[in-house]
């Protein structure tokens, strides 16, 4: 009967109640719907940046990295390319020679990043050809063509076909250089990416270099991200004078932000039921103060703390309980549909962050279970106050009030 | 050793402030079984105050109250409570019922309280709005019954829990004449019949006549204790 009472309670003030069950609803699902959209357009982000910058791991000489020396070769890659090519879920591997060299174009120079590639194999790990939207990824052009980005070739008032000189130091450290013509510009909408990589063929730089055949950087694609960071400790351990890192480790920040995605629902959801909680805790207020001398004679006429504490309690957690599920369900609902079809935020400004056009909304599936116990938490919190509030009530003083 | 229902020895409340108040003043007082007593006197009198330190709804500043020989003073509120729920049936001016419930459920509460099961308490129910003459209105709630029915579902819900006796503060205030008479009448016949115990205050002279024992409070006095057959 207890439940009977707090169950009718709610609906004494209609409009109240629907407020507050409204709000919990709308609520939850604007938090859950909107952290799904950030999770999936961040999710989307990261996954072209593996894609286009980082390939899922790499291979280098333990100190190119930091020293970027043109002499930090790779040392024996072939077996080790062969083992990578022969394991399961490996997409692609690029083996490139990286330098810093100076482009020298009409009337401007400056200062780039120079990777030596075999089209083809670039083509799948990074994926790069398609940002191409003016010629055609090293197509075109037969000696020495040179792919760079809008951005760049603006920069170096180049147009399609036009000459470039690449400056470089050579493994013997003599400076040398060449002339390239570009073959294909693209548009990675990420400006210090398009700002710093120009790509020409491998052989073309290995000539230049005067490498012989020999690489500075392993970049391999995975079918699943997941699998980067083992595959990537089980080379390791076989090639301990080499440095082979998965994708989280290549960028600083990486791990700590995809550790912060997935519980930013939770700070987002949890914002707005901190919000929620005090509407709560102001309807469940004016509710008890209403019915002040209800309770006074409930207590005078044999109600224990305990049992008034309960129906309180109760009446809060009912309230709550009714919009989570509606605001839960509409945010499962809402989360799957456009997690399948996608919202299009084309012409937008994240479109031109480099964001993509369409974000597929996505959610971890534990979240529901985790929000719906911080739902069933808000209202035990939203119910002790009211409650507490209640119990002050002294019964003698309630009743005089009649 | 104790025949009476109701002690109270040199009970005194007073409220303090800038004057003061000497609420209910140094009385002694004894109610037995099947009592129907009236407490009287004017506004202010103190009858409120004495009818709540009875009820274990107040604590006095001073004196004893017993209840069938039992101490109630040295209760901690939670035991206060339970002893409300099992030796005393309220009746208050309004406010009585649980607006929600239906007059049956209101009835019906009191004895959840007491976890006596379902089938029991709704058969004790029945008995006892059928007695005060409401057995076609179970199923309403407070708000589709008049004043007078009101306060005879809390008549009903006072005795459901079987207590010792039953106190009503003005019981009568809120009613027309000829709702006031049928609620006394139903009172007095369940006294008569039932032999429970009624103590109630007022200070309508019609209601005083039907009481059996009239007590007068003047400033937290006793000024005259008359019984009247
Ligand atoms: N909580 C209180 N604080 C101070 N004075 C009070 C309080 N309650 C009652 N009084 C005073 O005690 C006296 C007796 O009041 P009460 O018992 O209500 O009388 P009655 O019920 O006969 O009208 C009155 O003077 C009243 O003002
Ligand atoms: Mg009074």
């Amino acid at each position: 009967m207890l439940w009977k009472v707090a169950w009718r309670n709610i609906w004494r003030n209609r409009t109240r109640s629907l407020v507050i069950i409204i709000a919990i609803a709308l609520g939850l699902w604007a938090g859950v719907f909107a952290s799904a959209f950030v999770v999936g357009m961040m999710h989307e982000k990261i996954d072209s940046l593996i894609k286009l910058e980082i390939s899922d791991f790499q291979v280098h000489h333990p100190k190119f990295r930091d020293e970027q020396d043109v002499r930090f070769f790779i040392a024996e890659p072939e077996k080790l390319i062969e083992g990578i090519r022969r394991e399961e879920g490996v997409r692609g591997v690029s083996e490139r020679l990286v330098v810093n060299a100076m482009i020298s174009g009409p009337g401007q120079s400056g200062a780039a990043q120079v990777f030596g590639v075999d089209p083809e194999r670039e083509a799948v790990v990074s994926g790069l050809n398609t940002y191409i939207d003016s010629g055609a990824w090293f197509e075109g052009i037969k000696r020495n063509p040179i792919v760079l980005s809008h951005r760049l070739a603006e920069k170096y008032h180049v147009k399609l076909r036009s000459k470039l000189v690449i400056t470089v130091q050579d493994v013997h450290g003599e400076i040398t250089a060449a002339s390239f013509r570009v073959a294909g510009i693209f548009d990675t909408k990420n400006p210090p990416f398009d700002d710093r990589q120009v790509y020409v063929r491998r052989s073309d730089l290995d000539a230049l270099l005067g490498s012989e055949g020999k690489v500075h950087e392993i970049a391999v694609s995975l079918d699943d991200h997941e699998q980067a960071d083992p595959m990537a400790s089980k080379f390791a351990a076989v090639r301990s004078d080499l440095e082979i890192l998965p994708w989280m480790d290549l960028t600083p920040g990486m791990r700590l932000m995809i550790g912060m995605l997935d519980t930013y629902t939770y700070y987002i959801v949890g914002i707005i039921m901190l919000a929620l909680l005090f509407s709560i805790i102001n309807t469940m207020l004016m509710a008890v103060l209403e019915r002040v001398r209800e309770i006074g004679m409930l207590m005078a006429v044999g109600m224990n703390k305990m049992r008034v504490f309960s129906m309180i309690v109760l009446e809060t957690i009912m309230l709550t309980m009714i919009g989570g599920p509606v605001g839960l369900i509409l945010a499962w609902g809402s989360v799957n549909y456009f997690g399948k079809v996608g919202i299009n935020v084309g012409g937008s400004a994240y479109a031109d962050m480099g964001f993509a056009a369409t974000v597929y909304t996505r959610l971890v599936p534990q979240t529901y279970l985790i929000i719906t116990l911080m739902v069933i938490g808000m209202a035990i919190l939203a119910a002790i106050y009211p409650a507490r509030k209640a119990l002050q009530l002294n019964p003698s003083e309630a009743i005089r009030k009649i | 050793m104790n025949e009476f229902v109701i002690e109270a020895r040199n009970l005194s409340k007073v409220y303090p402030g800038a004057v003061d108040v000497h609420a209910v003043n140094h009385i002694d007082l004894q109610i037995e079984n099947d009592e129907f007593t009236a407490i009287v006197g004017p506004s202010g009198s103190g009858k409120t105050t004495l009818l709540n330190l009875i009820g274990g709804l107040d604590r006095p500043s001073t004196g004893e109250i017993l209840v069938n020989g039992h101490q109630i003073h040295d209760l901690t509120d939670n035991q206060l409570i339970d002893f409300r729920l099992r030796h005393i049936g309220f009746v208050f001016q309004s406010y009585n019922l649980i607006p929600v419930l239906t007059a049956l459920e209101n009835t019906e509460f009191i004895m959840l309280m007491q976890n006596i099961p379902k089938a029991q308490r709704e058969q004790r129910a029945i008995e006892l709005l059928n007695e005060v003459g409401l057995g076609e209105k179970l199923h309403s709630r407070p708000t589709q019954l008049s004043g007078g029915q009101q306060q005879r579902v809390a008549v009903a819900r006072a005795l459901a829990s079987k207590p010792d006796f039953v106190l009503a503060d003005e019981p009568t205030a809120n009613l027309d004449s000829e709702s006031a008479f049928n609620l006394l009448d139903i009172m007095a016949r369940l006294n008569k019949e039932e032999g429970i115990t009624f103590l109630f205050s007022t200070h309508d002279q019609r209601v005083i006549d039907r009481a059996r024992r009239v007590i007068t409070l003047e400033d937290g006095r006793i000024v005259s204790d008359i019984r009247q057959s």
